[in-house]
């Protein structure tokens, strides 16, 4: 091994050494501090992503009218185009119009958000919203729709922020369910091989034997939640050693998502 | 040193678009890594210094970009992808004179296995700190996946980087015994 090798070492040595000792809020603000440079790279991506997606989705349509109307002319073909613009534009008028609706009846004070990429990696369930510092957000804020809870922020930039989704095993939210007084913690699972996770209600009593269906909300226990946010639907019940354990599906379908709410705070 | 910053906006880059390649439902969620290959190819086609640099800016984007920070606890601590892609990238390298004899599918295998590796080391490092360790199908798939994807895409991203290196004329090009030009 020559000489610039092992410099090449000592100084990679040095800054592991560095950033081992960073704690939770020094790696905060070193993640802040990156996402802001992603920042624009991020978004442009999520556009960019958006326009493909909405071509591809066009070319569909224009290929299922190709097998279905061989004999079909260019301007056939241009007002399917337009018509599929048209769908779009109402489709996000829907959207905005039901998203500004929520806002303005709910008791929270919300900040809207736009997702710009979601689940990038393995073992987190996370994604990122176009709403920082600048838009009042700080950690550990509830992330909602008109659905549900979708999970909480955890990393914040000045226009960028890292949400915890709440299909993720370190997202622990204190729930009741509906008709009863139990109470227990709501948690993801670490891996789950679906698009759709489910989520498990812990710390149940043996003796609640739950039936499926009855709907589970936070319980404000804790101080990050509010209380009375739906979080899912319960679908079985098991009695473990314990306790008792019951499987719950997600209010929201956290797959298809387009924008959420940061909850900042009462009306 | 023009093909080194090459790797560097083709990581940089790659770690973006990783951001939008979903998971592949019907292999278990696992997801498609396109930065390890970037980084494998670069561990067998620049020297040691500029290896160990490029594994770093891979690590520090992987770590800076999904490590969770909640509430007080740091879940990885930044620098553990940096050591992971450092020693795995140490390794690919020391493996270049396979390649050189022409045995490139070795450093193509080693890319899934490397992938795989840093996949595994990360769900070790989560499992420890959560106090319970469990290896489901979907974890071993989440796991096993993106190194046989990587093992697929490998050749293909070999060809096209080392066509890049040859644009650039990179004099450390792995079918080249070129170690004596860096020494």
């Amino acid at each position: 091994m020559n000489r610039s090798s092992i410099i090449a070492l000592i100084i990679l040595g040095a800054i592991l050494a560095y950033f081992l000792t960073f704690g939770a809020e020094g790696t905060r603000n070193l993640q802040a501090g990156f996402y802001k440079v992603m920042s624009p790279f991020l978004s442009s991506g999520s556009g960019l992503k958006k326009q493909l997606t909405s071509v591809s989705s066009g070319l569909q349509t224009l290929e299922e009218l190709e097998k279905e109307n061989g004999s079909l002319k260019v301007e056939n073909r241009s007002l399917k185009a337009t018509n599929q613009a048209l769908r779009d534009v109402e489709h996000e008028v829907n959207r905005l119009r039901q998203a500004l609706a929520y806002r303005e009846r709910s008791l929270f004070r919300l900040v809207p958000a736009e997702i710009l990429t979601r689940d990038s990696s393995t073992w987190w369930r996370t994604m990122t919203i176009n709403r920082g510092k600048n838009d009042h957000i700080e950690p550990d804020q509830p992330v909602v729709t008109d659905e549900g809870l979708v999970g909480k922020t955890a990393t914040v930039g000045d226009n960028i922020s890292v949400v915890l989704l709440i299909s993720d095993e370190n997202c622990k939210v204190a729930c009741t369910v509906e008709g009863t007084r139990e109470q227990g913690i709501v948690s993801g699972e670490r891996v789950t091989g679906s698009v759709t996770p489910m989520l498990d209600l812990n710390f149940l009593s043996k003796q609640a034997n739950l039936s499926p269906g009855p709907k589970v909300y936070t319980s404000g226990m804790g101080g990050v939640f509010p209380s009375g946010l739906l979080v899912g639907t319960i679908q079985s019940f098991r009695v473990r050693e314990l306790d008792g354990q019951a499987r719950v599906t997600l209010a929201v379908d956290l797959s298809h998502l387009e924008d959420v709410f940061v909850v900042t705070g009462r009306k | 040193m023009i093909f080194f910053a090459v790797l560097i906006v083709l990581t940089f880059l790659a770690q973006i678009a990783e951001f939008f390649i979903p998971p592949l439902d019907w292999m278990y969620n696992a997801r498609i890594y396109i930065v390890p290959i970037i980084v494998f190819y670069g561990a067998m086609s620049l020297p040691f210094p500029a290896v160990m640099a490029l594994a770093f800016f891979a690590g520090f984007m992987l770590d800076a970009l999904t490590v969770q920070v909640l509430g007080g606890r740091v879940e990885i601590s930044v620098g553990w992808s940096i050591l992971l892609y450092a020693v795995l990238a140490a390794i690919m390298h020391g493996l270049r004179p396979l390649f050189i004899r022409g045995r490139w599918e070795v450093h193509c295998i080693m890319s899934g296995v490397c992938t795989s590796a840093i996949l595994l080391s990360q769900y070790l490092m989560i499992s420890f700190r959560r106090g319970s360790l469990f290896f489901t199908r979907e974890a071993w798939w989440q796991i096993a996946g993106p190194g046989l994807i990587a093992m697929l895409m490998a050749p293909l991203a070999f060809w096209i980087l080392h066509s890049l290196a040859g644009l650039t004329r990179n004099p450390y090009r792995p079918d080249q015994d070129a170690y004596d030009a860096f020494e």
